[in-house]
């Protein structure tokens, strides 16, 4: 299965946010989309789950055109994964993991013995069995991410997008489920994903498309396409990339912020300044 | 292996479990039926209702006299089967708006239903209609208000569901002026006092008409949201999730809408308006079994209907004289309803 974005534009009502842009996905890859705040990642999103109106452009999945699917059809085949969130309402883990199953049964169906076997699975694929009888609005955040990508897995999509998975979670549970996320292109499931963080691209995605003013600045390899000159590029500001070994001796690349002294001098003066003003 | 086992047997037991409440739920109902046969003015024990209820099937000699037919058929059954009727049918629609708008704290007249249906009553009223034209007025005032609140909001380019509550607050505000408007140009010694009984909500004038006259749109809104109550679960965790997972939301909103207005409007139009119900029994419901549709669905109908047919039952025997309905739910609504906050998690844990 490959989901293939071609000459894509998006935006909202009369604003064009992504400006026809083409890149593609393949099954069992792991793309990490990057790019500033307000950059176009999350509407880019949202055109390709149908959620947004296409501009121009298309999405076409093996070929074709899904402009015109239904929401189910859509479901049937992508995967969402959504930023940790909380229902108004105490469901049960098994519940939220069953709602996945909504797009495979008939309007006036309950999900049936069958769903619940496939919802179990996904759950123990995560290792996470022991959530099942639990309030969903009751466990952690990270394992709330955990149940949300078990949703997904139920849906038995062949493309899954997640719209930075880990923001608002702590650094253990980032790790936690970032590391999921490799295990599910290995069920040779496309995977697009938004980061929040270069690192988290190095370690867990296979290609790194970087999103600049509505365009592609770059898509390749992780380590090709993430330099510190497209980080800068990116995010204005100085980022130095280097190397390391963790711990079971892999190598690592971190990003290391830091600004520029005349940036530093500039903010120490407006202090300066300030105080001159509150001693007149 | 142990766990696969374990795990086995607790969903085995959760699943029993709301299976078992529903069942209470249901024998609570039935018991609260009979007995209302055995309250007041002219009471049927349970023996004899049982005797006459068998005649209509089997050939059994009279050993009662006629006015016992006459009380349990003409009096006494319609009643408790429009209270069981619009119990039922406010409290399905509740939970099912709670669920759509995301807000344990919305009720079946946020669209304006309500105010709506007691505009065309109080306009029936003012124009001395009989009281099928009074129903009758009551039931499309009821779509009105609807209808407007739905085409105005699909015109306000905001978040979909904000722009349904703000135009729904805003119709029911305008039906409620018209009301007062009414109120205040109809006669004060006839149609005035009329008026305001009807606004208060009443089972005491039922007749076997009216039962079947709401029992259609009941049926048709109560069924239809029957069916559709899995995809109530996801509605529920919001409009955009429900898109990704498969669920025509456009459409489901729109089928969800019409349901409980259709439910809404004919309660209110052979009942009068009857408030909490449809606010408070969903909670209870949630409370004993949980948020999912699957079962919260039923118990609501099995709760509403219980609930209104035992208020209902306070409301002729408490007094000498008929207590309005619409007085009494809010009386012993307001309380329970203040006293699940204090004492739960916010009530919907």
């Amino acid at each position: 299965m490959e989901l293939e974005l071609r000459n894509l534009s998006c935006g909202y009502g009369e604003r064009t946010v992504i400006n026809s842009i083409s890149f593609s996905i393949n099954a069992g890859e792991v793309i990490g989309l990057l790019g500033a705040n307000g950059c176009g990642k999350t509407t880019l999103i949202k055109t390709i789950l149908g959620l947004q109106p296409v501009q121009g452009g298309e999405v076409l999945l093996d070929g074709k055109n899904i402009k015109n699917w239904s929401s189910a059809q859509i479901a049937r085949v992508i995967g969402y994964i959504p930023q940790m969130h909380t229902p108004p309402f105490p469901f049960q883990v098994l519940d939220v993991v069953l709602m996945g199953r909504t797009a495979h049964i008939k309007p006036f169906a309950s999900p049936a013995k069958k769903d619940v076997k496939i919802a179990q699975q996904a759950l123990e694929m995560l290792n996470i069995s022991y959530l099942q009888d639990r309030v969903y609005t009751e466990i952690s955040g990270g394992e709330r991410q955990l149940v949300l990508i078990a949703r997904a897995l139920a849906q038995e999509p062949r493309i899954l997008i997640m719209d930075e998975p880990t923001a608002s979670l702590d650094f253990g549970n980032q790790i936690k489920v970032l590391s999921h996320v490799k295990q599910l292109a290995g069920l040779n499931i496309a995977v697009l994903m938004s980061c929040h963080f270069p690192e988290h691209a190095f370690i867990y995605s296979n290609r790194a498309v970087l999103l600049n003013n509505g365009r592609i600045l770059c898509n390749g390899t992780p380590d090709e396409a993430i330099t510190s000159e497209r980080l800068k590029t990116l995010y204005g500001i100085d980022v130095d990339i280097v190397t390391v070994k963790n711990r079971m001796n892999q190598d690592l690349r971190v990003c290391i912020p830091s600004r520029s002294l005349a940036e530093q001098d500039k903010s120490l003066q407006l202090i300066e300044r300030r105080k001159e003003y509150a001693l007149a | 292996m142990e766990t696969v086992v374990q795990r086995r047997i607790s969903e085995v037991e959760t699943k029993r479990d709301a299976g078992w409440k529903i069942i209470i739920l249901l024998l609570t109902l039935i018991l609260i039926f009979i007995l209302s046969f055995a309250l007041g003015r002219y009471p049927v024990p349970p023996g004899q209702l049982l005797e006459v209820l068998a005649a209509r099937v089997l050939p059994l000699e009279p050993t009662w006299n006629a006015t016992v037919e006459t009380v349990i058929f003409q009096v006494r059954l319609p009643r408790i089967l429009a209270a069981i009727l619009v119990g039922a049918a406010l409290s399905t629609a509740g939970a099912a708006y709670q669920g759509m708008f995301k807000n344990p704290l919305v009720s079946p007249d946020i669209l304006g239903a309500s105010a709506g249906a007691g505009f065309g009553a109080a306009l029936g009223i003012y124009f001395s209609f009989s009281m099928l034209g009074i129903q009758l007025m009551a039931f499309a005032g009821g779509l009105l208000a609807v209808s407007l609140t739905y085409g105005i909001s699909i015109r306000i380019r905001h978040d979909p569901m904000l722009a349904l509550v703000l135009s729904g607050i805003m119709i029911g505000s305008l039906f409620t002026a018209a009301i007062s408007c009414i109120k205040y140009i109809a006669d004060p010694y006839d149609k005035l006092p009329a008026i305001t009984f009807w606004l208060m909500g009443s089972l005491a004038s039922i007749t076997p008409r009216d039962v079947y006259m709401a029992l259609t749109p009941i049926l048709l809104g109560g069924i239809l949201l029957y069916l559709l109550r899995w995809r109530l679960n996801v509605l529920a965790m919001g409009e955009e999730e429900a898109r990704v997972l498969g669920i025509n939301t456009k459409l489901m909103k729109t089928i969800v809408i019409v349901c409980c207005t259709l439910m809404t409007a004919a309660s209110v139009s052979i009942s009068g308006l009857i408030g909490w119900v449809g606010l408070v029994i969903p909670h209870l419901a949630r409370m004993i079994v949980g948020p999912n549709y699957r079962v919260l669905l039923p118990a609501s109908i099995l709760l509403g209907g219980a609930y209104l047919l035992l208020v209902d039952d306070l409301a002729r025997l408490l007094a000498s004289m008929e207590i309005p309905l619409g007085i009494l739910t809010a009386l012993i609504g307001v309380p329970f309803f203040l006293y699940l906050l204090l004492n739960s998690k916010w009530g919907w844990k």
